[in-house]
């Protein structure tokens, strides 16, 4: 079902002219393409931030705007929510000021419940009495989100907002968008420009070029695709990261293993940390290996069992992704290597790791 | 002693009028100057700011081209409304505010040219109006300049001689301000009375500018 059903054209500048077309149901779509293809742009043209020159945008049956019909419906009435670049929280207020901004209508009963319903959903209840000034950037785009979604929006847009953030910090927000998207059951709608946030977050890709979606569909058929056009695919080394809890340490201090939320368990190199201490995991696409099968006689320390979700080939490189329980793996290897070890979606694989390569934090709060 | 407070308390209210005068015009314009984009906005800028650069008495001159009893304006209002405005309290008020209006409007303009509008977009799409998001979020964020700007103007108010003495004349206890009375205070020796005055002026103006200190860096507020 289509939720979101927008075409918007707009002149920006003489080189760049967006004319674009989004249909989504209620799910995570993924607006991806190079710096200055017009993401932002077309997110804003959508939100009503900026004005289309021509087009037509319905949000669950409403049309919002029609160029033809002169219709542009004022920016408070559209219930869009958003989050930014540099989350824009308000200054003036706490945390519960920004969360509650939306909620200006309600009865006082009401918004305090609605704050604390997001404010739990977005992992901020702690939060709630602290000054904005005092957040880290995660915090922040956390608040951000919740202060969106309490106004119960009918889509949310995303731009860019974990561009600001540490890997732990990007991963525990894209954790909170899936979330968010399964408990408020809207479209979203997150422009990126890393094929990693594009292969692992979303169900629909729109790959834009030049303010044009060249290709859209599941995101890991649609970046194999554009496989040809490697130039835009600058990866900046895909990185795995994950929350996971500290099980126990080997006697003789040789390893510690880690067992991931949801997910394998891992042997790594010891931490000193006590058992039961929340970590931070981090795994570089380039060291995971994998194999159809598992193998006898191995130095390495990890065997993870997990299938295959999806194979984005580009340019001399590709991208497996590998879901091991509830934890989803990108494995990097050479273009040529899917096919020559003859990996499809759904085949069952064995990701191997080395204990070292396997980098552990403390959690950040 | 007290019954030479008569012109500083009349003053403090010519200039306290004259404050909220220039606040209750000031501040759309400044708002306008800030956020729009017109033609002539530049021109319009500079005659709002003209009075910052001409002599008071040239601001007096042109404020009586255009109030006085022969001008265009001036008869307009004794025929309608039955307002005489020179020569009357009422002139040192419309005096000293104009003489004011340019250092509350170039502060005010700037507090509001530093709010960023991505927030005012964002409270917006929250689902709030126009002037709900004017007094939650642009307001709060530009109060520190528009305060400043305020107390600016009304020191500058206070302290008008030119204008006000054009248009409103220099008439015990009806237009005579404490500037003015100070002035008369030295024509005539009466050197106690000057001092007096001097010294009341100058208390209220420091006051004002303590205000302004004890206010403005305070609690920064990241924009």
């Amino acid at each position: 079902m289509t939720t979101l059903d927008a075409r918007v054209v707009r002149r920006v500048h003489p080189g760049l002219t967006i004319d674009a077309t989004i249909r989504l149901g209620d799910e995570i779509g993924v607006l991806f393409g190079p710096s200055g293809a017009g993401k932002s742009t077309l997110l804003r043209l959508i939100a009503g931030l900026a004005r289309p020159d021509d087009g037509r945008v319905e949000l669950a049956g409403e049309t919002l705007f029609d160029a033809a019909r002169r219709v542009d419906v004022p920016l408070r009435r559209r219930r869009i929510g958003m989050i930014f670049q540099d989350d824009l929280l308000f200054p003036h207020l706490d945390v519960a000021g920004n969360v509650g901004f939306g909620l200006k209508g309600a009865g006082r009963p009401e918004r305090a419940r609605r704050v604390e319903e997001v404010a739990a959903l977005c992992g901020v209840s702690a939060l709630l009495g602290r000054g904005i000034a005092t957040l880290s950037g995660g915090e922040r785009q956390r608040v951000g989100l919740a202060r969106a979604l309490a106004p119960r929006p009918r889509l949310l847009l995303c731009d860019e907002p974990v561009s600001a953030l540490d890997l732990p910090g990007r991963r525990r927000l894209l954790d909170r968008l899936r979330g968010v998207q399964q408990a408020e059951g809207i479209p979203i709608l997150y422009v990126t420009h890393s094929p990693a946030e594009a292969v692992t977050l979303g169900t629909r890709l729109f790959l834009l070029e030049a303010g044009r979606v060249v290709a859209e569909g599941p995101p890991a058929d649609v970046l194999a695709r554009a496989g040809g056009r490697a130039s835009l695919l600058h990866l900046e080394g895909i990185r795995n990261a994950f929350a996971g809890t500290v099980a126990e340490h080997e006697p003789g201090g040789e390893w510690t293993r880690v067992a991931l939320d949801g997910g394998p368990s891992l042997f790594v190199a010891p931490v000193d940390l006590p058992a039961g201490a929340r970590v931070d995991v981090e795994v570089a696409g380039d060291e995971v290996m994998l194999a159809v099968g598992p193998i006898a006689g191995l130095s390495a320390r990890n065997q993870v069992e997990g299938v295959v979700e999806a194979v984005a080939v580009h340019g001399r490189e590709a991208e497996v992704v590998v879901r091991a329980g509830a934890t989803l793996w990108l494995a990097s290897t050479l273009a040529s290597t899917p096919a020559a070890m003859g990996l499809s979606v759904g085949l069952p694989v064995t990701m191997i790791l080395k204990a070292r390569s396997v980098r552990v934090e403390p959690a950040a709060t | 002693m007290f019954d030479d407070l008569g012109p500083l308390w009349l003053s403090l209210k010519v200039a306290t009028a004259a404050t909220v005068g220039v606040a209750v015009v000031g501040v759309p314009a400044a708002l306008v100057l800030a956020r729009s984009r017109f033609p002539g906005k530049g021109l319009a800028a500079g005659i709002l700011a003209l009075p910052l650069v001409l002599p008071p008495t040239v601001v007096g001159y042109l404020l009586l081209q255009a109030i006085g009893r022969r001008a265009w304006l001036g008869r307009w209002l004794e025929e309608a409304l039955g307002v005489v405005l020179v020569f009357h309290g009422s002139g040192a008020v419309l005096a000293s505010a104009v003489a004011a209006f340019p250092l509350f409007l170039l502060p005010a303009r700037g507090a509001f040219e530093a709010v960023d509008p991505r927030l005012e977009d964002a409270a917006r799409l929250l689902g709030r109006g126009e002037a709900s998001v004017f007094l939650a979020v642009t307001l709060p964020l530009a109060w520190r300049g528009l305060a400043a700007g305020l107390v600016l103007a009304f020191a500058r108010a206070l302290g008008d001689f030119g204008a006000t003495m054009m248009v409103a004349g220099n008439i015990p206890s009806l237009t005579q301000t404490a500037s003015l009375a100070i002035y008369d205070a030295v024509q005539s020796g009466d050197s106690r009375r000057a001092a007096t005055l001097a010294l009341g002026v100058s208390a209220i103006s420091v006051a004002a500018l303590a205000f302004v200190q004890r206010t403005l860096p305070g609690r920064e507020v990241r924009p």
